[in-house]
């Protein structure tokens, strides 16, 4: 019997080993609101966030149109103070971490470092700051010959704080975080936008938003009947989905064919898709995330 | 009691076996994918990396998925044990399941896959594995405009 006990206490001791003090501490500090989880499995919600396509493609869409680079369309580092949940801290975590890729891609070294300091404070309020090497950050950023690792960097900042959430079984923090990305790469395309409305390119970008806000909105609602502050964000992303009824995307499908490039398969996509958006639909769309983002970041 | 102590004592030891075994047969997907990122060939941001873990071969495949914007050029890329992929196959879906490419050509394995996208949707990334050895592999996913 001794010995079946020592197998049990090896075991137990084993279990409880494992969790690191930042994962104690991480889960000391989650709202005490939202204890209950939703009612679909982490595993599907976590197939759904994985799609959600990374704002820096739109950043990096922005520059290589010709559009110059805007620090008034960032949220300002200086309204940090003002989020004090984990719901704010996290959708302010995604605002800014859009903000952080648009000054990257723009070679903004000085405002980007500003963003660095700011996602750290709030990742730390959210018990994740230790995703975030600010000194190698730092160093990177003052030097625009380590764009490329300054990105390779941040990204994987941004992709292991989502799994690690996700293993946490907080992917609700997830979808914030990712929903502010989102929020706020669009609005400043809609800004973008509006200062050039012939620009077909960025009002077709707008119109393809409405597959990921599909995504947005199935992932929000799981967590309806358990967070009142997401149902609530739920409800305006369903007006903005609403709008989005009046874009069409059409799609015709035919066989890709493919040659092989320096041992590279380089495939030649012979489907297309038009996307049927107006200005005026660009217009009631970038009104609508305006308001909603206005909620999130004052 | 005896004979109780020596079959507690049989199940532990074959237990730590048991753990030992697993702990070998485990799929360091990381390593892969610390591999790949590098060799998104020049000009591409990195996006994901995703872990290819057919646990020893009980699963056929493994998949995730991701949303391609139109105008946009994507690479995936596979790494594995040695140079090659060992047997490990990448195929694109687009969002109606048509394949719209396969990594393995004429029994040859491609190690990587460059796709400028002209249709918006959501993909479907899949892994499958053929005569592979390890069943252990990682990819990343980059883009450029």
């Amino acid at each position: 019997m001794r010995i079946l006990a020592l197998v049990m206490a090896v075991f137990i001791f084993a279990c409880n080993s494992s969790k690191k003090p930042d994962e104690q501490a991480f889960l000391e500090s989650l709202d005490s609101t939202t204890v209950e989880g939703p009612a679909i499995s982490e595993e599907v919600i976590s197939s759904i966030i994985q799609q959600i396509p990374s704002p820096l493609e739109i950043s990096v869409l922005l520059k290589e149109s010709g559009t110059k680079y805007d620090k008034g369309f960032l949220n300002s580092a200086d309204n940090l103070s003002k989020y004090n949940s984990n719901y704010r801290k996290s959708l302010n975590l995604g605002i800014y971490g859009t903000d952080l890729g648009y000054t990257n891609i723009y070679e903004q070294n000085q405002d980007g470092l500003d963003y660095m300091a700011t996602i750290k404070e709030l990742a730390d309020g959210l018990s994740i700051g230790q995703f975030f090497d600010i000194e190698t950050i730092g160093r990177l950023a003052t030097n625009s010959k380590n764009l490329d690792s300054l990105l390779l960097i941040t990204t994987q900042n941004f992709n292991n704080i989502n799994h690690y959430l996700q293993e946490q079984n907080r992917a609700n923090l997830s979808v914030l975080l990712l929903t502010g990305g989102w929020l706020e790469a669009m609005h400043i395309t809609c800004q973008v936008a509006s200062k050039n409305p012939d620009n077909n390119e960025l009002r077709e970008t707008i119109g393809e938003q409405k597959i990921i806000l599909e995504n947005i909105v199935l992932l929000l609602s799981f967590y309806q009947e358990v967070d009142q502050n997401m149902a609530s964000l739920l409800e305006d992303m369903q007006k903005l989905q609403a709008e989005y009824e009046n874009v069409e995307i059409v799609t015709t499908y035919k066989e890709s064919t493919f040659e092989i490039v320096d041992g590279v398969m380089v495939i030649k996509d012979n489907s297309s898709s038009e996307i049927k958006i107006t200005n005026e639909n660009v217009s009631s769309i970038s009104a609508l995330i305006s308001s909603i983002r206005k909620k999130v970041i004052s | 009691m005896r004979n109780m102590k020596k079959a507690l004592y049989s199940i532990f030891i074959a237990s730590l076996f048991f753990i030992a075994g697993n702990v070998n047969a485990q799929c360091n997907s990381e390593q892969y994918t610390n591999t790949c990122i590098p060799k998104l060939a020049t000009g591409f941001n990195f996006l994901k990396s995703y872990k290819i873990d057919g646990q020893g071969g009980s699963k056929t495949k493994v998949e995730y998925s991701y949303v391609f914007t139109k105008g946009t050029q994507y690479m995936i890329n596979v790494c594995a044990t040695g140079e090659s992929t060992d047997g490990i196959i990448v195929s694109l879906f687009d969002s109606n399941r048509n394949q719209v490419a396969s990594s393995k050509i004429n029994n040859q394995f491609i190690s990587a896959i460059a796709y400028p996208c002209n249709t918006t949707g959501i993909y479907y990334i899949q892994y499958t594995f053929d005569n592979s050895t390890e069943f252990c592999g990682g990819s990343a996913l980059g883009f450029k405009r």
